[in-house]
């Protein structure tokens, strides 16, 4: 249409735009106004998107005669969260169904900006239980695990027979690979946002410490803590396994380091798993595993969880819509499929028994649920995002030897108690975490 | 001037003085009323609590802040100081070029014409070349990409006002002190350096102020990174406000930034009141 009109004389101009002007009125008319729509907030890019269309069309061919939108949002998690916040403290209606980082659902829920999903009684059951224990604010449940992701080592089968179990271990292999050549030892995120403090959190697990105990109290200046940090940061200025551009990378930048062959070993989400086996693009594929992140005496191999989880905009208008929605996207069908498309990980353990789903991620599946099985939820509080910002800053300053790990945990952890402190809010922190 | 002229002037300034309210006066005031409260868009059962000075306070206790302060004024001397001293270098050979002289001056004019975040994502991908060192993971060596960035974009702009300037100054005073035996360096200081004070006033004027509430081209190199050690105060209060969704506080922080930016504009517009009287002067 735009093309033959490019082409159409001086005089014939005026008559191509009132065809046009036809063409369009007739196609608005095809929608039914008055026919309900859904709006869907989250990241489509590329496979994700296609998939998301196909379940959206089969859920439209299901519950006529509603009709269902996706609202593109930004796919750097800082930015999407900034975008909900200023339409949910608008208190728009749109969209209904929201795509959530795991660690936002404490804060809407406190916020009242989604909906307990108790009301529409959701069967919990088949979910990883740390996936509902991270949507549980002060006993409700606020929104269901959509898929999962959880940190993972990456390893070259080509330049070590089994991967690292311990720090030093790791530690000697990623020497011993850097002496035979390879440009970088171990790569991972270290640049001051989220993904940094869920290495960290990993890290800290593997030498036995938590950011938060189970009481509620900050604990991240704890000795197993301090171990951690001076691991990470020795490993880009002592020992040099990791290069100091680490400091500046997120996933992207990690996946590339070591898919064009440049890493030993890699810590990254399972995205990267179906991208370095493909061999077009990939200098590394059937050339390496994943296993779970190493781990010192005295603490265990520890996954940070990550994932998206959906729930309800409080002001929709059609809530109950939205939830079969949700439910239909949550259903294991739905997840095999992302799974297969996107290679997401499901939230749904028993997925993981099925010869499908290994067939679908091409991987050992059940691999897989071993890491899931020990992933660790970031501090469920509605503060995390003020929490995690002070921690990036301070985790940060360390690594980038402004300040020793020691002296930046401690005013990590200050700050930390400073900021729940004024929030009034440690109680309520403490009974939401450890509600069952 | 009689009551009916002076209603007459006051009935005329009428539409401009609601603009200055509309867009200038009342957002500064609703911040100043917002930074007297505790407002947490995380925790809206708390409601909105008169505070009084508290927030103030905190601002006063707050290290981060503090520092965040002493990065923007470090960002406002050295890149004015460097934009100044290139701009009127640049200045002066346009000013003598007679040959081609509107396509220099397009050309020279192009890096201000480059939207700020597009110009900071060119330098950054330049800075992050695997083959040069870490600057990004450098709390000192961090700021280069930083300092160099704001220079390339804003030394045409100094340069622009500052050729304005030398145009006005009559050629003739520059050709006596010559027939009179100064020499360049001599004319320079003599001459045309004084009778540039008012262009120099203006473009520090614009360039300090425009530097201190400088945002973009950080967020985009550093994001204040490493740690905090790039941080300026924009970008903490731009933190605290849309990150940590803590209103109250933020505003606080902001009121501070418009505090120090208007004691800036008070001092440098009399300053520049004083270089202008002197041109007349002399």
């Amino acid at each position: 249409m735009t093309r033959r009109g490019v082409g159409l004389s001086a005089v014939g101009r005026p008559a191509a735009a009132a065809a046009l002007a036809l063409l369009t009125t007739v196609a608005g008319c095809a929608r039914d106004p008055s026919a309900p729509v859904l709006t869907f907030s989250g990241s489509a890019v590329g496979l994700e998107a296609d998939v998301l269309g196909r379940q959206f069309a089969r859920f439209e061919a299901n519950h006529p005669p509603l009709t269902v939108r996706l609202r593109v949002t930004p796919d750097a998690a800082d930015e999407r969260r900034q975008l909900y916040v200023h339409w949910l403290t608008a208190r728009a209606a749109d969209p209904d169904v929201l795509q959530l980082d795991v660690i936002w659902t404490p804060e809407f829920a406190a916020a009242g900006w989604i909906l307990a999903l108790d009301p529409f009684q959701p069967d919990i059951t088949g979910y990883f239980p740390a996936a509902i224990a991270a949507n549980r604010w002060q006993e409700h449940l606020y929104a269901l695990p959509w898929f999962v992701d959880v940190g993972m080592l990456y390893w070259r089968t080509d330049l070590m027979p089994a991967a690292p179990t311990d720090f030093e271990a790791l530690t000697r292999v990623a020497i011993g690979a850097r002496s035979r050549g390879v440009r970088d030892g171990f790569v991972w995120q270290g640049a001051r946002y989220e993904g940094l403090v869920t290495v960290f959190l990993e890290h800290l697990g593997g030498f036995g410490g938590a950011i938060i105990d189970e009481a509620g109290a900050v604990t991240v200046d704890s000795a197993a803590a301090v171990a951690a940090l001076t691991f990470m940061r020795d490993a880009v200025w002592a020992t040099g396994i990791a290069p100091a551009t680490v400091l500046t990378w997120q996933e992207e930048q990690v996946r590339f380091a070591f898919q064009n062959g440049q890493a030993a070993l890699m810590r990254n989400w399972p995205y990267a798993h179906r991208l370095l086996q493909d061999e077009r693009a990939s200098r590394v594929a059937g050339r390496f595993g994943v296993a779970p992140m190493p781990a010192a005496a005295g603490g265990s191999p520890t996954a940070a969880l990550g994932g998206s989880h959906l729930a309800i905009n409080a002001h929709s208008d059609r809530p109950e819509a939205a939830y079969a929605l949700i439910e239909y996207l949550t259903a294991p069908e739905q997840m095999l499929e992302r799974a297969r498309v996107a290679g997401y990980l499901p939230a749904r353990p028993s997925l993981y028994d099925t010869a499908e789903l290994s067939e679908a991620l091409g991987l050992d599946a059940r691999r897989a649920r071993a890491i899931v099985d020990r992933a660790v939820p970031r501090p469920v509080t509605p503060l995390y995002s003020q929490l995690s910002e002070i921690l990036q800053v301070h985790l940060h300053r360390a690594l980038t030897r402004q300040q020793e790990p020691r002296g930046a945990l401690a005013d990590a952890a200050e700050a930390m108690r400073g900021a729940i402190a004024r929030a009034g809010l440690d109680a309520r922190s403490a009974e939401g975490s450890e509600a069952p | 001037m009689n009551g009916n002229e002076s209603r007459l002037v006051w009935l005329l300034t009428v539409p401009a003085l609601t603009v200055i309210a509309g867009v200038a006066t009342f957002p500064i005031l609703w911040t100043f009323w917002e930074s007297l409260h505790r407002h947490d868009l995380r925790m809206p059962w708390i409601g909105m609590p008169f505070v009084g000075l508290d927030n103030y306070l905190e601002v006063f206790a707050d290290r981060r802040a503090w520092s965040a302060l002493l990065h923007t004024v470090f960002f406002v001397a050295t890149t004015v100081a460097i934009e100044l001293v290139l701009g009127l270098a640049l200045a002066l050979g346009l000013h003598r070029v007679s040959r081609g002289r509107g396509l220099l001056r397009t050309a020279a004019l192009l890096p201000w014409a480059v939207p700020t975040v597009v110009g900071a994502l060119i330098w950054r991908f330049i800075f992050e070349s695997p083959l040069g060192p870490v600057w990004f993971a450098d709390a000192s060596a961090a700021w280069l990409p930083i300092v160099v960035a704001d220079v390339w974009k804003a030394t045409p702009f100094v340069a622009l006002l500052l050729l304005a300037g030398l145009q006005q100054i009559d050629p003739a005073l520059d050709e006596a002190a010559s027939l009179d035996g100064a020499g360049a360096l001599r004319r320079l200081r003599e001459i045309t350096l004084p009778l540039l004070a008012p262009a120099l006033a203006a473009a520090i004027v614009f360039r300090s102020l425009d530097a201190f509430r400088v945002f973009d081209v950080i967020y985009v190199l550093t994001g204040g990174g490493p740690g905090t050690a790039t941080e300026p105060i924009s970008l903490y209060a731009f933190s605290v406000l849309f990150r940590e969704l803590r209103i109250g506080y933020g505003s606080a922080l902001s009121m501070l930034v418009f505090a120090v930016s208007f004691v800036l504009a008070l001092v440098w517009i009399k300053l520049l009141g004083a270089a202008r009287a002197g041109d007349v002067g002399s």
